[in-house]
Parts: structure tokens; sequence; C-alpha cells
């Protein structure tokens, strides 16, 4: 990147930051007026994992209904619903990274998914797919300005 | 629901002591399926499958487009020398395939025929999976200059040169073929693809061992011969095979990289995956193209999302293990003559041959001659155990038929 795009890309992101505190402080406003349900994560909302403040709960969607097991079906598409929290409530973070690979065979996923917000802090990941049996690691990066959080987490595909 | 699965694994178990118990003794052992291989192997099947229209196609399943499909599937006239139809290479007399290293169509190929059995299943077509629907892998082959190298006008010439084939084909898109209609090879290939979804391969012996454990039929189970019963075993742990061959049709209907060499002679490579989906991208008639007849877009997820990556590069599509009898030699470039030669390229593996950042799960399985022959028996389970009588002609609808 060169050092012009590379400051715009800056400014961008500080706006960027400005904007998601913004977006925040209103969030936490409306959870301390009305009680939100979105946090903390019910076991509806499926796997909790927590690092530092952050609070993240995700859950298997599949085009044909629930899952049998804890289990993900493998070779078959998948989306993943997710919920952001944190100790105040609702999270004002972004989901910015949502992927999977096999650390046994050093190999990701073969598509890319995509990332929705849907507001509240609930996100919806798309185009997954784990075209393997075996251990999967699911990788979130949570991004509330300038941090960024990394979650992992070990699911099974069979 | 949850107590239905313990009482499913609790009889699996009961039946796995039960064959052990029934083993001649001293081949016992190897006999013997624990719980979660038994797990495994249920989740082979059943076979066939569920059947379902291709959303993608409207005239997927309807009757006067499976026989317009049926009849042009067989049409050398749709090439330009008049000589090659897609039945030249796909013969329904060797599992539609060949018997050839790699296809000659007008020239030569570089590319082994794959058998379409059970084609209907796929996700991708191509060892490249260069197309995303089975509409666009039979459009391919009719304008290949390799292959038959036909056109839009040609085709059409076909179809009005034949009472029956015109109506067929009014039949099923409501109006005449003409040449000029941009419509008129995405509609044929719609066609042929149609009467392709209609190929079904049969159960095999291993469907009938499986579905008898299912029921806890230990006599129909004890049919099931004791080598390809050593060699599933073999499949499903050392082998490590199911990772990628999973599932009823034995494929995750992904890529992989097995150490066959990708060199093509006299120079240069097949690119594999990472040609296969530049193509896919690149082609007009793909999924999330004007021609997808789903409108619901339901069916573009691999389309939408698949990614490119450096490891694509030699890859190639994880194929079917199902009536490989029938469609020797193997691999994407046909170079394994026999299915000894497949297992014994396993068990020798030449772990240099695989990328360096490539999959870790093959390793040299070292397997004696008699393991490599119990892993062929049971290769061989995968296919039909008696000769497949031919494809059922699909009849002309009654619109059509001649007085
Ligand atoms: C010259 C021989 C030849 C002819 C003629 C031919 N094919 Fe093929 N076919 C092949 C080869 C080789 C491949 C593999 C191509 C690749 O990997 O890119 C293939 C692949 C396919 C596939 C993909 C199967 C899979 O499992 O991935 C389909 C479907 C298919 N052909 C249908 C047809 C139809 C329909 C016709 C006639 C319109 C036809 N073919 C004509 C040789 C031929
Ligand atoms: C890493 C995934 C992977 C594993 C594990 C794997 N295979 Fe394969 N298999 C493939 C791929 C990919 C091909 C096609 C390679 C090519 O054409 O270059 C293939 C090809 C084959 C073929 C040839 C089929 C045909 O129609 O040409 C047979 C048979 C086969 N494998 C059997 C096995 C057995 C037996 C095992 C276990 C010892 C096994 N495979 C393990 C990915 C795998």
């Amino acid at each position: 990147m060169n050092p012009v795009s590379a400051q715009i890309e800056s400014r961008r992101r500080r706006y960027g930051n400005f904007l998601r505190r913004a977006l925040f402080a209103a969030a936490l406003g409306a959870s301390t007026t009305s009680a939100n349900a979105a946090c903390p994560p019910a076991a509806a909302d499926g796997t909790t994992i927590t690092r530092g403040d952050v609070v993240l709960a995700w859950r298997v969607l599949l085009p044909d209904g629930a899952l049998k097991s804890g289990r993900i079906p493998m070779a078959r598409h998948f989306s993943l619903d997710v919920q952001l929290c944190d100790r105040g409530g609702v999270s004002g973070a972004q989901l910015a990274k949502a992927d999977a690979d096999m650390p046994a065979h050093k190999h990701g996923m073969n598509y890319r998914p995509t990332i929705k917000p849907l507001g509240n802090g609930r996100f919806r990941v798309d185009g997954m797919m784990f075209h393997m049996a075996g251990e999967w690691q699911l990788a979130f990066e949570v991004q509330a300005g300038k941090e960024i959080t990394r979650l992992t987490h070990g699911v099974q595909a069979d | 629901m949850a107590f239905r699965r313990t009482e499913h694994h609790r009889g699996r178990r009961v039946l796995a002591t039960l064959l052990f118990l029934l083993a001649p003794a001293a081949a016992a052992e190897p006999d013997r399926f624990s719980a979660s291989e038994l797990e495994r192997i249920a989740s082979h099947g059943p076979w066939p499958t569920a059947w379902m229209r291709d959303p993608g196609n409207r005239v997927s399943a309807n009757p006067a487009a499976v026989h317009l499909g049926y009849r042009l599937f067989f049409e050398p006239r749709l090439s330009a020398n008049g000589r090659v139809a897609c039945a030249t290479c796909h013969d329904p007399a060797r599992g539609f395939q060949d018997g050839r290293a790699t296809a000659r169509g007008l020239t030569d190929g570089v590319r082994n025929t794959p058998g379409l059995f059970d084609v209907r299943q796929q996700r991708w077509f191509g060892w490249d999976g260069g197309h995303d629907n089975l509409w666009s892998a039979s459009l391919r082959p009719i304008l290949d200059q390799g292959e038959m190298g036909g056109s839009a006008g040609r085709t059409a010439h076909v179809l009005r040169g034949s009472a029956a084939l015109a109506c067929h084909y009014r039949q099923a898109f409501g109006k005449a073929p003409t040449a000029g209609d941009s419509d008129l090879l995405v509609n044929v290939a719609k066609a042929i693809a149609s009467w392709q979804e209609t190929l079904l391969s049969p159960p095999a012996p291993f469907d009938h061992f499986r579905d008898a454990l299912e029921r806890k039929d230990v006599a129909a189970a004890a049919a099931y011969p004791a080598a390809a019963r050593r060699g599933l075993k073999i499949f499903l742990g050392r082998g490590q095979c199911a990772t990628c061959h999973a599932g009823p049709n034995f494929t995750n209907g992904e890529f992989g990289d097995i150490g066959v060499p990708f060199f093509i002679k006299p120079a240069g490579v097949d690119p594999g995956r990472q040609g296969g989906i530049k193509r896919l991208l690149a082609n007009p008639w793909n999924l999330l193209g004007a021609y997808n007849d789903d409108a619901t877009g339901g069916n573009t997820t691999g389309t939408k999302f698949v990614r490119p990556e450096h490891r694509n590069f030699g890859e190639f599509k994880v194929p079917t293990l199902r009536n490989l009898t029938l469609t020797a030699p193997y691999m994407h470039n046909g170079s394994l003559a026999t299915l000894r030669d497949v297992v014994r390229h396993y068990s020798d593996l030449d772990e240099d041959r695989l990328h360096a950042d490539g999959e870790r799960i093959l390793r040299p399985l070292n397997l004696s001659e008699a393991e490599n022959a119990d892993l062929v028996a049971f290769l061989e389970s995968l296919s039909p155990a008696t000769p497949l009588p031919p494809p059922v002609v699909p009849a002309p609808v009654p619109a059509c038929r001649a007085p």
C-alpha cells in the first residue's frame, strides 16, 4: 500500500472507529433502558466462547433444519448465527472475520464465508463448509475500535 | 431422540459381538467392527439416495426433455465430422466411459473420461470442477474443438431434420428449435442433462452388507466376503480413505492432491482445480449467470463462495468409488490401469510428489500383498455384482408419437 492510500485507509479506519463507538454507545443506551434479551447469550444461542471482555455465541444453521448431534455434517454448506456480547450487554464491536481450518492437515476451507451484520450484536456468516471429516477450528476476529480479539473453538465434522 | 440413538448404538454393539462370535476363530479379529466403525459404515448409505430434480434445470424430470436428451446423447451428427457422439466416449456398456487412459474425440485429449452413473449427485463437474451444474458440463463437449466441435447451427439443423426430435424439443421448451435462438444450445444441454440425471447405479454387495448391519440381520451380513470386510476395515481405519471418499457416493465432492503426476506429454502441466475455478468463474453458463432456472438462487452457494487457494494447483476432484470395476483405467489422466495399481499407489505413496504444503493426511500405508488384495476386494464390492442391463430407453411422449 503506498503512503497516501495508507493514510486514507487509516483515516477511514479512524472514522469507522468513531462511528462504531457512537453506535456502541447507542446500543449500550438501548440495553440499559429496555432490558435486552440477546445478552448474555442463552442456551438457544449455541456455544459460548469468551476471551477478555468479548463473549461470542455461535450456532450452526443448516438449510434443512437443526443439527442432529453436536457434530457438523461434513461436505455440506452451512451458516452461522453469531451473537456478540460484553460485560455491558450487547456488544458494539464488529465481527470482522469468521473462518475455519484443520490444524492437523494445515489447510482451511475451500469457501470464503461472508459476514452480514443483523444489528443488536448479531451477525450471520454464510458460505461455510467443512469438506473433510475430522477436527476443525473455528476462528473469529472481533474488532472494537483498534482492538482485535481472536477467538477460536475446536469442532468435529463428520 | 437421544435415547433412541443410544439404543441404536447398543444394538450395533450387540451385533458386532455377534459377528465376532460367529466368525471362525482365526479370521475373527479383522472381521470385528467397533461401534464407531459401524457408525461410519452406516454413513456410506443408504443406497440409492433420494433422487431430487435439479432446481437449476427447468426441464429436469420433464419426459419430453428426457427422451430428447437420450436421443441426442447418442447422436453423432452434433459433431463437426458427424462421427463423435457423447456415447462415443461415454459408452453405456462401460459404465458410461471409454476404457481409454485419455479421451479421443476429434483429437486426443489429456484427461480420462469419467463414468456418468449417479452424476446427478455431483456438486462440481469435470476433474477440475470447472462446471457447477450438469447442463453446462454437457454443453462443453458439444462446442469443444477437440471433442465434438459442434455449434448452435449444426444442432438446430439436426433437430429440424427429424420430426420426432423437433416435436420433443417443442414439447419441452414451448418453441421450435431455431439456430438464431441463443437459448438453443443451453436448452439442448438441459435436455441431455435431464436424461443423464436418470442414470443411477443399483445397490452393490457393500450396500447389502451395510443394510444388513442396520437391520441387525446377521445371516444376510454373513454373505459379505471376509476379504472385503478386512479391506473395509483398512479403508475406514489405517487408510483414512473415508476422510475424502465419504458418504453414500464415496466422495466429499471436493478436491485433493494424492500425488498423481500432473505433467502432460510432451510438455505442459494440468493445473487441476486452479484452472477449474478460473474456468468456472469465466463461464457464462455457471449458476450465477442468466441461465440458472432456480429463481431462489438457493443452488448458487458453492459458486458464490468458492475460494481460490495456491494449493488448488494440481488438485483434482475426489472421484466416486462406485462402479469402479466398469471404469478402468483410473485417475484424472488414466495413469493407473487397475485397482491393484491404485491401492499400490496409496500403499507406496511417494510423499515427495505431494505439495510441500499439501494435505498431511496421506502417508505411505506400507500394506502387505494380502492387505492390498483385501482393499481391492472391498473396492470391488462397491460395483454391481452382475453385469448391468442396458439403460432403460425413455419412451417418446404421446404428443410426438408417429400416427
Ligand atoms: C471425446 C470424448 C468425450 C465426448 C465426445 C464427450 N465427453 Fe463428456 N467427458 C469427457 C472427458 C475427458 C471428461 C472430463 C473433462 C474434464 O475433466 O475437464 C468428461 C466429462 C463429462 C462430464 C462431467 C462428469 C463428472 O463426473 O465430472 C459430463 C456430465 C459429461 N462429460 C457429459 C458429456 C455429454 C453430455 C457429452 C455429449 C454432449 C459428452 N460428455 C461428450 C470426454 C468426452
Ligand atoms: C486426501 C483425499 C483422499 C484420500 C485420503 C484418499 N483419496 Fe482416493 N482419490 C482422491 C483424489 C483427489 C483422487 C483423484 C486424483 C487424480 O485423479 O489425480 C482419488 C482417486 C482414487 C481412486 C481412483 C478412482 C477413479 O475413478 O479414477 C481410487 C480407487 C481411490 N482414490 C481409492 C482410495 C483409497 C482406497 C484410499 C485410502 C487408501 C483413498 N482413495 C484415499 C482423494 C483421496
